[in-house]
């Protein structure tokens, strides 16, 4: 079967072998850049954790997610149009759905779903052009929808179990994820790697959108029901 | 003894996510049940604000068979500022604080307050 397979290959030396790698390269770029910025700055602010712990704990652990498929597409640069329609649609829903989640939990509905769409619109095309124009519409579309409705639904929680919900629709989405992989891995066996990002790849984009993140739900603009 | 790479790799992950995730899960303050009671008189005048993006208070307790009269202060904003009692019929934007709903619960029992969209909740008890 396949996915077994697909199991062992997370241990070999194909692409599929790094993406575990990855994810742990991605969790420790993060939480190191968090460490350093809750030494120096982020320790003053009052009831930090309380407020934004957990939100930030689950975009540090979605990035972890989301930067390995990046990476796993990116190592095959070019994918039939359903497959790469399928990519733009889940990497742009996705990363557009729970940084908006995030942020629309602590800044509101504009901020988040500011932030969600950009993130989830730029990811959505730049994995999504894989397969053309199809796929970067899709992309686009994705992210658009996705963005707004995770800062929406984030915010209509705020008095209805939002902390349970947020991870509910983390294990959903690594769930959504992993199939993805999985779908590169089977519509990619026959093919050749064209190119691998390395450790540099991961740890810019981990270090970045942690931080874009952290600023933004500490200092970042937000709607009256949070001022 | 060998250790596989992916038996590694998700051992330092899983480390990891327990080791930040016991750091950055502490609970902080939870949001508590403020009670608050109605004011004498024939009307009685009830006055909720917001407070951990909630109304606060937000338990009321208020007489069965005499007017209740409840309007929201300045510091509830957006939609926490449409003001519903659905076992009573209530459903009004209190566009200011000198807005306000009024009516006269005729029956005894809890029942819940909220906005519009059923995002700040809070209880109201008639006895």
């Amino acid at each position: 079967m396949s996915l077994k397979k697909f199991a062992k290959e997370l241990g070999n030396d194909r692409i599929e072998g790094e993406l575990l790698k990855t994810i742990f390269i991605s969790l420790f770029a993060s939480f190191a850049i968090l460490a350093f910025l809750y030494f120096f700055k982020l320790r003053y602010i009052e009831n930090f954790i309380p407020k934004y712990g957990i939100f930030l704990f689950l975009s540090i652990l979605s990035y972890a997610l989301i930067i390995p498929s990046v990476k796993h597409v990116r190592a095959y640069r070019e994918f039939a149009c359903m497959s790469g329609m399928m990519i733009g649609m889940t990497i742009g829903t996705i990363a557009g759905f729970l940084s908006g989640f995030y942020i629309g939990a602590t800044n509101g509905i504009f901020i988040g779903g500011v932030f969600g769409m950009s993130l989830g619109i730029f990811l959505g095309i730049w994995n999504g052009k894989c397969c053309g124009i199809m796929g970067v519409m899709e992309g686009i579309m994705a992210g658009f929808m996705g963005g707004l409705m995770g800062a929406m639904t984030s915010v209509m929680m705020l008095n209805d179990n939002l902390r349970i919900m947020a991870f509910i629709v983390f294990g959903l989405s690594g769930i959504i994820l992993s199939g993805l992989n999985y779908m590169i891995y089977k519509e990619t066996r026959e093919m050749e790697v064209q190119g691998n990002d390395d450790a540099f790849f991961t740890i810019f984009w981990s270090l970045l959108l942690t931080a874009i993140t952290t600023g933004i739900m500490v200092f970042g603009p937000r709607s009256a029901l949070f001022s | 003894m060998i250790i596989k790479k992916t038996t590694l790799y998700l051992a330092l992950t899983l480390i990891l996510i327990i080791v930040a995730g016991f750091f950055l899960l502490s609970k902080g303050s939870p949001a508590q049940n403020v009670t608050g009671n109605a004011g004498s008189g024939s009307v009685q005048k009830v006055v909720i604000g917001m407070k951990n993006l909630n109304y606060y208070p937000n338990t009321i307790k208020v007489n069965a068979n005499q007017p209740v009269r409840i309007s929201l202060d300045s510091s509830v904003t957006g939609c926490l500022r449409s003001f519903t009692i659905r076992d009573f019929g209530i459903a009004k934007y209190l566009k200011t604080p000198d807005d306000y709903v009024e009516f006269t619960p005729t029956k005894k029992g809890t029942f819940r307050f909220a906005c519009s969209m059923g995002m700040g909740t809070g209880t109201l008890v008639v006895e």
